[in-house]
């Protein structure tokens, strides 16, 4: 038997035959099964008020909690050391401040990738094509800021903590705590934060792969079909 | 009238005037929709979970069809995409490697009627393609024409003969020992 000569039953075939999709049962009507009341319209509106549960969705969904998580913490926090300890520690609320502000970069940066990542009314290759490419470019600056995320905090507690504590006689804690002098502390400071670095990067390499590598291979792979000869 | 949340932070008015009129367009093309889900998902749960999914999809981009394209290449698009990409619910590539096994599995499907059995051995042929030749094969048994595959799939002409002529060989080999064999 020939494609061709299937394609007068395919067309044939009813919907709810080809997609074995059966009337829920608190569906107008479902008492019935042959009644006629269970309508387009009455089955598609609700479905209208209903959230996205793909994949760019869910994403998108996981960064707003990501933010809202950052708000959380840290605006108490940022408030307490302001007003607290007769402000002598307000340079910590400022190196909150600072890492909330690379925070909103990063989760506009993410945000930007996302609203562009799909087009669902592009040809499907095209799609596929911004897809794989923004996808690409989602972890790359995923792997940048996860792995720049603790040696910048590292850096910036350091020079807070060294330019920025005051005792209330106006002496420097820093000073206090170490007679070195300060570039001896500061090599120190980096020589232990460069191998930790390293370990992050590739725990960070390890974790986005787990998470979006077999996705962005599987969108390469359609991808390559649809252009091999 | 409606507000519709777009991901690009813009907010579209949707008269309930236009949601009429996008639900009767769905209505129409409801067909389409169900045969993608079933193409691409083997469970009853996904395949509700899929077509929710493409409605809310068309839904959030109506705003955007401007009627350039018809409304069915339009439609075949987003179905298309939203499928092809979601894919969790899409089981690991079947090789085809052994088409002997498909006639046993037939033989355990009991068949009402001669079209239905002949439907039912077209979807457990197309069942075991990849995703793209889903796609392609779909769009040649509903009669398009390889320039309307080319606007929905955007995959040269000359390309799309070649791979339906290949993918019409892989079911002939898939059916070739089955009560009726496609090709």
């Amino acid at each position: 038997m020939e494609l061709d000569s299937l394609k007068e039953i395919w067309r044939e075939a009813q919907p709810d035959e080809a997609h074995g999709m059966s009337r829920p049962d608190d569906a107008p009507g479902a008492g019935d099964r042959h009644a006629d009341a269970y309508t387009g319209r009455e089955s598609l509106l609700p479905l209208l008020q209903q959230r996205s549960r793909g994949p760019v969705a869910r994403m998108r969904r996981n960064l707003r909690i990501e933010l809202l998580c950052i708000i959380v913490a840290y605006v108490p926090l940022i408030l307490f050391y302001l007003v607290e300890f007769q402000g002598r520690l307000r340079a910590i609320s400022l190196l909150l401040l600072l890492v909330g502000g690379l925070f909103c970069a990063y989760y506009y940066r993410k945000s930007r990738l996302l609203s562009t990542m799909q087009c669902l009314s592009c040809q499907v290759r095209s799609n596929l094509a911004r897809q794989v490419g923004t996808l690409k470019k989602y972890t790359r600056f995923y792997l940048l800021a996860s792995t720049i995320v603790i040696p910048a905090m590292a850096i910036l507690t350091y020079l807070i903590f060294h330019f920025r504590l005051f005792y209330p006689d106006n002496t420097r804690v820093y000073h206090s705590l170490s007679p070195a002098p300060w570039w001896k502390n500061s090599t120190i400071w980096l020589l232990m934060l460069v191998p930790f670095t390293v370990a992050m990067y590739y725990f960070n390499v390890w974790y986005i792969n787990k998470l979006y590598g077999r996705h962005i291979k599987k969108l390469q792979e359609l991808l390559r079909e649809m252009d091999e000869e | 009238m409606i507000l519709l949340y777009k991901p690009y932070y813009k907010l579209f008015v949707v008269s309930n005037g236009q949601q009429d009129d996008f639900i009767r367009l769905v209505d129409q093309n409801r067909g389409i929709l169900h045969k993608v889900c079933r193409l691409y998902c083997f469970t009853e749960t996904d395949r509700q979970d899929l077509f929710q999914e493409i409605v809310i999809q068309l839904w959030r981009s109506y705003p955007g069809f401007r009627g350039d394209a018809k409304f069915s290449t339009w439609l075949y698009r987003i179905a298309l995409n939203t499928a092809i990409s979601d894919l969790r619910k899409q089981r690991p590539p079947t090789t085809l490697t052994d088409p002997g096994e498909l006639p046993t599995q037939l033989r355990d499907i009991q068949y009402t009627g001669e079209k239905e059995q002949q439907l039912q051995l077209l979807y457990t042929a197309i069942n075991r393609l990849t995703e793209v030749e889903k796609a392609l094969t779909m769009l040649y048994l509903e009669d398009k024409s390889y320039q309307e595959m080319e606007e929905i799939l955007g995959i040269p002409q000359n390309n799309l003969r070649v791979k339906m002529n290949r993918i019409k060989d892989k079911l002939r080999k898939m059916t070739k020992e089955a009560t009726y064999g496609i090709g």
